[in-house]
């Protein structure tokens, strides 16, 4: 009864710690396979990957800081394009918000442990090397065939180096691991929930995991088929993706979009889950239409994946198909706004304590309406028309991975730090990290944006002259000032990396509940033991952990005894 | 004023389409940003101090929640019909103007006899551009080449038939209609009429490679009497060129 956190006086307070580990605890870490550790892991993993995805994108940046620039040769900028996309979609995105998922969902719906732990163990490793192998070819054959090797440029005809394999032998990989992650938590959600936790009482951010986890089932599981299809055409005598041999290209066209689709629902759900739960704890009141928000997270999965064709427009594809794929995507209109109406109304009438989490979760929001607007805005054919593949659509994506993974990522991750390492990371370094992150991203993409509306194609190795460019008279300018919004924005990023780097250790310590949040993960103490809970309490509501502390004060109040009438910790 | 917005200036019937609806979908676009930006502001700044406050349990506003969704079915309901309207517009290939090809000698014919114009139904200009590593090849109906430039009569339809002989090429001039696939076994077709004569420069649009940055294309727009003139120009270049190799096959 010490720290006030107990329902009752006789819970057990013998506990099962095991024996004391006579290994390193780096050996201990890799070897486990309890959530927590993992979910660091591939946290950890993640932002490292991530620090690379900057260096090459900042490359990128400064190779198309000026035109026609000779700073890299083309293939190596290839090289670096192709190495780097995959860097921030498949090794830093995705991972992270899979890493957050695995450290925090259990908590949240109150289980000791995931469903199938040594998958999780399997799942992570698949990923660490996937990442480890793409990275290693900088030593032989980088990768050249692009952001998403479409066959027929990454056959072997005409690209017979081993590029191409690197890419799809570390993408499938990494992807083949969170679709075993995803089918892991997906599990766990659905049978691990703590006694009265129905699904309407699910923390957002778990419902949104077992959405995303969805997603990548669907979306992983194809992109693993199409790789698989691409090696056996490249080596093994396939003609999947082989023009006039009865096989074509669009196949892979249709699968590696249906896969990207899945990674950009999986930027913005996860975002949506963490800043559903930030918001409410920061503002003192509950999220306004707890009910309508989870509907609309359900609801942007399928309208989300079925619009996959809506990056096919200029294909040759049946204009009814094209039609089907622009009604899903403006339909995604309708959960998404009711996403952004249900924060404003949850912010409004509360009581706003502007903390890190709290500011990098209203930075999400600000910098996700600009990216899903500019969606919205090349959802219709004619537009899609003239804006995708210009700099334009690349910038309305980087919105949402700047919004999304990046912004949301973080807010979650200041927001669940304390809970695995027991201390918060600086606020002193949070916020310059925030107003860096939105200044550059609106610096870099605003640009681009114009950029595109002038024509600039993505991919390209170098720009012309304005003065010989497609018609455009302040190409120059735009894309100066994207560079240098783009050294901006990774300031921001980077500076928010070391914050949690020297978080870790120095960070003020915290206590077990630092917000003073409603859900279960706040139940137990931080960092966890090992079995997450030493009691798992019954759930009767959507915000448990208001319920336990309710019990406790009266409980207190019930025992009235002088020293005991305080407000309770927890 | 909004100069920088503007996407390029149309010159083609079905590029006008696209700029239209791009204009609609940038406004509705930028009163939602200023909505869902204006408003969060706002709340921030209103209620960030506490001042004593205690916050209002609100959970549900349900009218509110039925106000939103409707309002967004609606908007979903219009940009969707708007865009297949102007989808199907575009794709609607037009006549030749009367400045065009085919029409243009029918036209002097019918002066001279002091006859009303007819209406112009001439077939349009099938062109097949084909995309290769690294430079788009244009084949004219009269099996005259080009490489780079395509020449092409000023009010003339053209009917551009996309094809590749190797990897998957995007053709996009902007101003003249849409980008569309070039994709090896698939066949895929877009069309524009030119109201001006002049330079329209533009490029590939799907990664492709290497020098994927430099596979360039113009459509250079002239009058049809320069038109006839370059076509015939341009076979008995090719002509004189595959003499010349012929040549020196013999010689050597």
């Amino acid at each position: 009864m010490s720290d006030g956190r107990t329902l009752a006086p006789q819970r057990p307070e013998l506990v099962t710690e095991g024996p004391a580990p006579t290994r390193p605890r780096w050996l201990e870490m890799v070897m486990s396979s309890d959530h927590k550790d993992i979910g660091r892991i591939y946290i950890g993993a993640a932002l490292s990957f991530l620090v690379l995805g900057i260096v090459g994108f900042l490359l990128i940046r400064l190779q198309l800081a000026i035109p026609e620039n000779d700073l890299i040769e083309p293939i190596t900028f290839n090289r670096l394009l192709s190495v780097d996309s995959a860097t921030l979609i498949v090794l830093f995105a995705l991972p992270f918000v899979f890493g957050l998922y695995t450290y925090v969902i259990p908590l949240q719906i109150g289980a000791r442990a995931l469903a199938f732990p040594r998958l999780a163990s399997l799942s992570l490793w698949l990923y660490v090397f996937g990442g480890a192998i793409l990275y290693a070819s900088f030593v032989y054959t980088p990768p050249e065939a692009g952001f998403n090797s479409w066959p027929p440029l990454s056959d072997t005809v005409f690209i017979s180096n081993n590029g191409p394999d690197v890419w799809i032998a570390g993408v499938g990989l990494t992807v083949l691991g969170l679709v075993l992650q995803a089918i892991n938590l997906a599990v766990t959600i659905s049978r691990l929930r703590a006694p009265g936790m129905a699904w309407r009482r699910l923390p957002t951010f778990a419902f949104s995991g077992a959405v995303s986890s969805w997603t990548m089932i669907v979306a992983g599981s194809a992109m693993v088929a199409a790789l698989v299809m691409l090696e056996i055409d490249r080596h093994f005598g396939g003609v999947f993706f082989d023009p006039g041999e009865g096989g074509a290209p669009i196949y892979y066209q249709h699968l590696s979009w249906i896969f990207f689709t899945g990674c950009y629902l999986i930027f913005l759900l996860p975002a949506i889950g963490a800043i559903s739960e930030i918001l409410p704890v920061f503002s003192g009141k509950p999220l306004l239409s707890r009910g309508a928000l989870m509907a609309s997270i359900a609801a942007i999965m399928p309208l989300g994946l079925l619009a996959w064709m809506q990056n096919m427009m200029s294909a040759s594809i049946p204009i009814g198909w094209l039609y089907g794929a622009m009604l899903m995507a403006l339909l995604l209109a309708i959960p998404i706004g009711a996403v952004f109406v249900n924060w404003i109304g949850t912010i409004a009438g509360g009581v706003l304590r502007l903390r890190a989490p709290m500011v990098f979760a209203l930075a999400a929001i600000s910098t996700l309406s600009f990216g899903l607007i500019g969606e919205l805005i090349q959802s219709v054919i004619p537009v899609n028309w003239l804006l995708a593949d210009t700099t334009a659509s690349t910038a309305a994506t980087g919105y949402v991975l700047v919004g999304g993974p990046v912004l949301g990522g973080l807010a979650a991750l200041y927001y669940w730090f304390p809970k695995m390492t027991g201390r918060t990371m600086g606020e002193g370094l949070a916020k310059p990290s925030a107003a860096l992150i939105v200044l550059g991203a609106q610096l870099t993409f605003i640009p681009l944006f114009l950029a595109g509306l002038a024509g600039q194609q993505v991919d390209i190795f170098k720009f012309f002259e304005s003065s010989d460019a497609i018609n455009a008279e302040h190409l120059n300018a735009y894309n100066l000032i994207a560079t240098i919004g783009g050294f901006i924005l990774s300031l921001g990023v980077v500076l928010s990396i070391a914050n949690a780097y020297v978080g870790i250790r120095r960070g003020v310590p915290a206590g077990h509940d630092a917000w003073g949040g409603d859900t279960l993960e706040w139940f137990a103490t931080s960092p966890p033991p090992p079995h997450n809970f030493d009691v798992i309490p019954d759930v009767r509501s959507d915000e448990p952990l208001r319920d336990i502390r309710e019990a406790v004060r009266r409980h207190d109040a019930s025992r009235a005894t002088p020293a005991e009438t305080g407000e309770p910790v927890a | 004023m909004l100069g920088f917005l503007s996407p390029q200036s149309a010159h083609s019937p079905n590029a006008d389409d696209l700029n239209t609806l791009y204009w609609v979908m940038l406004v509705i676009g930028l009163v939602l940003l200023v909505a869902i930006n204006g408003a969060l502001l706002a709340m921030v700044m209103r209620f960030r101090s506490a001042r004593g406050r205690e916050p209002r349990r609100l959970k549900v506003r349900r009218p509110a929640q039925i106000g939103t969704a409707g309002a967004l079915a609606a908007l979903a309901a219009v940009t969707f019909v708007l865009g297949v309207i102007e989808t199907d517009n575009a794709k609607q290939v037009e006549a030749s103007g009367p400045d065009g090809l085919q029409a243009t000698s029918a036209l002097t014919a019918q002066r001279s006899l002091s006859l009303p114009a007819v209406s112009a139904t001439s077939a349009p200009l099938e062109i097949r551009a084909c995309g290769q590593q690294w430079i788009w090849r244009y084949e004219y109906p009269d099996g005259t080449y080009s490489y780079y430039e395509l020449v092409v009569p000023v009010d003339t339809t053209v009917v551009l038939h996309l094809c590749s002989t190797d990897v998957v090429h995007r053709w996009w001039v902007p101003g003249l209609s849409g980008k569309f696939d070039a994709t090896p076994g698939e066949s895929n077709s877009t069309w524009f009429k030119a109201d001006e004569t002049g330079d329209f420069d533009g490029a590939s649009y799907a990664f492709s490679g290497a020098s994927y940055a430099v596979m360039r294309t113009r459509v250079h727009v002239v009058d049809v009497p320069t038109y006839q003139a370059w076509l015939q120009q341009q076979a008995a270049g090719i002509q004189e060129a595959q003499n010349f190799v012929q040549r020196a096959l013999g010689e050597s």
